[in-house]
């Protein structure tokens, strides 16, 4: 077998990891996130609340002994609040060394979408809640709304002092 | 094919070959900044000093093939460790780790048996050369 | 230069050092300076600090540090082996403190990922001026550069063993040797060549001759090393034996045909092999002392990453729990298990005595952050004119790592706030018959889970009146002054808004008041309090928790969710009957035991937990107390007590906002979350609510 050293397999992950989504369902929509972001996916477990958050932060698990928060992304969007079932799932995602949880409706697939593939979302002014939508890419005749993971945790400052007034 | 018994023996004889090296300093940096270098370059760190005292203690407990002496230290100087230990080891392969500035002591240090020294702030492959040319003396 | 193996953990340690031997060498300046006078072992150790920072900066390409390390050095060195008389004290302190200070800012920098680029030229020049006044006053000396032991007649002497040549077969040689550029100190490597030759030769002459002064380095670098030689050896054993020394670039050996080309070379240096009589008496002395230190250096100590410290303790955390959730699993339920229950006996005992030591692993004594005093009053007593004592007890007293980093600033904020408010001016305290010389008190000392540090002084007290005009200029008092006891007169102090500066000064101006104090302590679970008597000084107290890490906690319900309340603030907790309960009307709860009044929360309340346990009498209050302020929560039920393991909230849910009433979280042994109630912070729960 040839030799490869760990920066040549690091290089060798990070391709395999290049314009690769994992896609998972809120209603009727779906959507991608990047799959480097994604650390793994675990079923809805019990949740302990933590008073005085946003509705969207449903509180915290413990996962193999660290605490980490969760967040309804359905309820980051504003949509109306779903019960968990069987297909409820909780994709954990470590952006900018920060873990959390993201509980969306059920996890779909892992999709390679190439770069031309994917475009700028759509301006719009009102309507059309896109502020957590990155790009939009093409499978097919389908539609996977590309998530910016960034946003959707750093937003939400903004988002409470605005919940607050 | 190698047989279990040849891997064994090929494993055994770079064990053999790696050499091993007691650093005596007074200063922890000092001491990791040595040891990186060794590591890298194959030798094996079989122990670490702190001052004269202890380094003397610690030839005598671990007789290693080669010593890296700092000059300046507390409780005991280099230099007195050197004489003792080449005292207990005539053999001994004592380096000596001097700063710019300390040239008499250098000279002393030879004097009194050491086999070379090394200039802080040092080049690993400075240091390196050094040592490698003491063990084929 | 030396890039190639600069990496995190020799940044790492050079920072670590450093700033230890930087605290030391304050340390010891800063005692020299109250003595006026400066030890030899003192002056050894400063050249030693300087020395070893020189090196270790200047490997890491600090060469502003090197440099003026470099230059305290010298000036050390020169103290040491000359020892000079008439040294003015007060500017050398003053001088090794800037050059400290200096070293404490590039440090910083370097830790935060900045270039350590600050200038330090005016003060290697002022260490170099003081060094030449010095040279000036006293006798003069040969060199600052390192004067040897041995005398400088030792030094050139050489070699004839058999003093004239051999009479038969000797060889000749002449030999040129050229080193690697760079390779540093070309003359000492020369007299490394000469002194390994001598041995085997019978006759040995070189040019230079002096290969002693620093000049003859650079003469070998341009010309080379020539050396004559007799020996009976061969060619290839001189060969071989000089190629053993390193960095040789060239080596030019030549077999001379007779005496007549040897002896060309007049100005030769003899050789003589000599061991002085001197060594010897010195190194016999020398032995019994090592022999005194062997046994003394038995124990060794190694630093360990706090970042190791912490994953150890988090495993252990984890350990104690997965031991409670084995030992505890609700399969055993209903079982004889003989042999189990005492295996798992065996384990918590283990399990318990590992955590305790692991603790102890991170206990630290406060000795460091109080020595570190010593430089703030020395700085204010000198600026602000006043003689002041600074006395310490009970710095061996530990605390844990994480809470020592929360300690300094406060304590460094109280001292200064002593000297600078508290001490009166030196005219005052002549004027009222008190000792000039103002004191300092820092004490430290265990009681219970807590610890105390005390900063105590004696000078004018507090002043009521003054205190109570300034919180009602500032609009912060609450409260009739009349109902206010002295203590509390005092502690507003500690009011975020308040302070009682008549003058802003250098020291303890800066528009930060006490409540940074109170700010830092709170944070760690600690309490600050103060007492004050007029004209005899002033106390303040801060309760600092011994460990943040692991608590006796008592777990409670309410509805789905679980809390734990730290044990050492329950006070006591009981079954309420609704006819104790009384209600104000704003609709606040409070309830009536024994005689007193006190308020009542409603977790799920506050906290908008769904229960079916609303009414007083299916649930239960537990009364809790922390700093004078005493409050009952009303739960579902008490789920028992247990040892836990204090986790923070996640950053994200810490940085989305900061929860009243909550301190951390912890695991239960069914692998369920709990979290911990702050009690000062439910506390304030119920003023809010008494306030609306």
């Amino acid at each position: 077998m040839a030799e490869i050293t760990p920066r040549e397999l690091l290089e060798q992950e990070e391709d395999t990891q290049k314009d690769r989504f994992l896609t998972f369902l809120i209603g009727n929509e779906f959507y991608g996130i990047e799959i480097r972001f994604v650390t793994e996916i675990i079923g809805i477990q019990a949740v302990t609340e933590v008073p005085d958050l946003p509705e969207y932060i449903r509180g915290i698990i413990n996962l193999r002994g660290k605490i980490i928060p969760v967040m309804d992304v359905r309820l980051r969007f504003k949509k109306p609040f779903r019960e968990y079932n069987d297909r409820t799932c909780i994709i954990v995602v470590d952006i900018k060394e920060v873990s959390i949880g993201l509980i969306v409706d059920s996890v779909s697939e892992v999709l390679t979408i190439p770069e031309q593939d994917i475009v700028e979302p759509p301006q719009m002014n009102k309507g059309f809640n896109n502020r957590y939508i990155k790009r939009i890419g093409k499978v097919g005749n389908d539609v996977k709304l590309i998530l910016d993971c960034e946003k959707l945790l750093t937003d939400s400052e903004i988002d409470s002092v605005s919940n607050a007034i | 094919m190698l047989r279990n018994t040849d891997v064994i023996e090929l494993w055994k004889e770079s064990e053999n070959l790696m050499k091993r090296v007691l650093i005596v300093d007074d200063a922890s940096f000092m001491r990791m900044a040595i040891k990186i270098i060794l590591q890298k370059s194959g030798f094996e760190v079989i122990g670490e000093a702190e001052n004269g005292v202890v380094g003397i203690k610690k030839y005598q407990e671990l007789q290693p093939d080669l010593v890296t002496m700092d000059i300046t230290m507390p409780e005991m100087t280099g230099i007195e460790a050197l004489k003792e230990i080449t005292k207990f080891d005539p053999k001994a392969k004592v380096v000596m780790v001097s700063a710019m500035g300390q040239q008499a002591m250098v000279r002393e240090a030879i004097v009194n048996g050491a086999k070379s020294f090394i200039v802080k702030p040092f080049k690993e492959d400075h240091v390196v050369e050094t040592l490698n040319k003491i063990l084929e003396m | 230069m030396s890039s190639q193996y600069i990496n995190e953990p020799l940044l790492d340690m050079f920072i670590f050092e450093s700033s230890q031997l930087i605290q030391q060498l304050e340390q010891d300046i800063i005692i020299s300076e109250r003595e006026s006078y400066l030890s030899e072992l003192a002056i050894d150790e400063i050249f030693r600090i300087m020395h070893t920072i020189k090196g270790s900066a200047a490997m890491m390409c600090f060469n502003n540090i090197s440099t003026l390390t470099h230059s305290i050095e010298d000036l050390f060195y020169f103290l040491r082996e000359e020892n000079p008389q008439d040294i003015d004290y007060s500017t050398l302190c003053d001088l090794v403190l800037e050059v400290v200070d200096f070293i404490k800012v590039e440090i910083e920098k370097i830790k935060n990922g900045d270039d350590a680029d600050g200038d330090a030229s005016t003060l290697i020049n002022a260490n170099k001026d003081f060094l030449s006044r010095l040279k000036q006053f006293s006798p003069p000396s040969d060199t600052t550069e390192t004067k040897s032991h041995i005398s400088p007649d030792t030094q050139q002497i050489y070699i004839s063993q058999n003093n004239g040549f051999a009479p038969h077969s000797a060889n000749l040689f002449k030999t040129v040797i050229r080193f690697d550029e760079g390779c540093e100190m070309e003359n000492v490597r020369a007299f490394n060549i000469i002194h390994n030759l001598k041995n085997i030769t019978n006759e040995i002459r070189h040019i230079p001759e002096n290969i002693v002064d620093s000049d003859a380095a650079r003469t070998i670098q341009n010309d080379g090393f020539i050396i004559y030689l007799k020996t009976d050896c061969s060619y290839e054993e001189i060969h071989q034996h000089i190629t053993r020394t390193a960095f040789i670039k060239d080596l030019e050996l030549d077999q001379l045909s007779n005496n007549e080309q040897f002896g060309q070379f007049e100005g030769g240096v003899k050789i003589q092999e000599s061991k002085g009589q001197g060594y010897k008496e010195q190194s016999n002395k020398g032995q019994t002392e090592k022999e005194l230190q062997f046994t003394s250096a038995g124990q060794s100590i190694i630093s360990v990453s706090v970042a190791k410290l912490d994953k150890l303790m988090d495993l252990t955390g984890e350990m104690v729990i997965a031991e409670a959730m084995v030992s505890q699993n609700s399969d055993l339920k209903g079982l004889e298990l003989d042999n189990f229950h005492k295996a798992a006996r065996q384990l918590h005992k283990i399990t318990s005595e590992m955590q305790d030591v692991v603790m102890s692993i991170r206990m630290v004594s406060l000795s460091a952050t109080f020595q570190k005093m010593h430089r703030i009053v020395r700085d204010m007593s000198k600026k602000l004119e006043k003689e002041v004592e600074l006395k310490i007890i009970g710095e061996e007293t530990e605390v844990d790592k994480n809470i020592i980093e929360h300690i300094s600033d406060p304590l460094m904020h109280l001292v200064r706030n002593s000297i600078d408010h508290g001490l009166e001016s030196l005219e005052d305290r002549r004027a009222t018959g008190k000792m000039l010389a103002g004191t300092v008190t820092l004490e430290a000392k265990n009681a219970g889970s807590d610890v105390l540090i005390i900063v105590r002084d004696d000078g004018k007290g507090l002043n009521k009146e003054k205190i109570l005009a300034r919180a009602r200029d500032n609009g912060i008092l609450h409260k009739d002054e009349s109902d206010m006891t002295d203590r509390e007169v005092y502690n507003i102090l500690f009011l975020p808004g308040f302070s009682t500066k008549e003058s802003i000064t250098e020291f303890s101006g800066r528009g930060v008041g006490m409540d940074v104090v109170t700010k830092n302590i709170e944070a760690v679970g600690g309490s600050v309090s103060v007492d004050s008597l007029e004209r005899v000084g002033t106390t303040v107290i801060m309760k600092i928790p011994i460990t943040l890490a692991i608590i006796d906690g008592m777990n409670i319900s309410v509805g789905n969710s679980r809390y734990t309340i730290p044990t050492t603030s329950i006070r006591e907790s009981f079954r309420p009957q609704e006819a104790d309960i009384i209600r104000d009307p704003d609709n606040n709860e409070m309830i009536m035991v024994r005689g007193q009044c006190y308020p009542l929360l409603r977790l799920h309340e506050i906290y908008d937990v769904k229960t079916d346990i609303t009414k007083f009498s299916d649930g239960i209050l537990v009364m809790v107390e922390q700093d004078d302020k005493i409050v009952c929560i009303f739960a579902d039920e008490l789920l028992g007590q247990q040892q836990v393991v204090v986790k923070s909230l996640p950053s994200y849910i810490r940085n989305e906002r900061k929860i009243g009433g909550l301190s951390g979280c912890t695991l239960l042994g069914d692998g369920s979350i709990s979290l911990i109630l702050d009690i000062s912070g439910l506390a304030d729960f119920t003023g809010k609510d008494i306030k609306n």
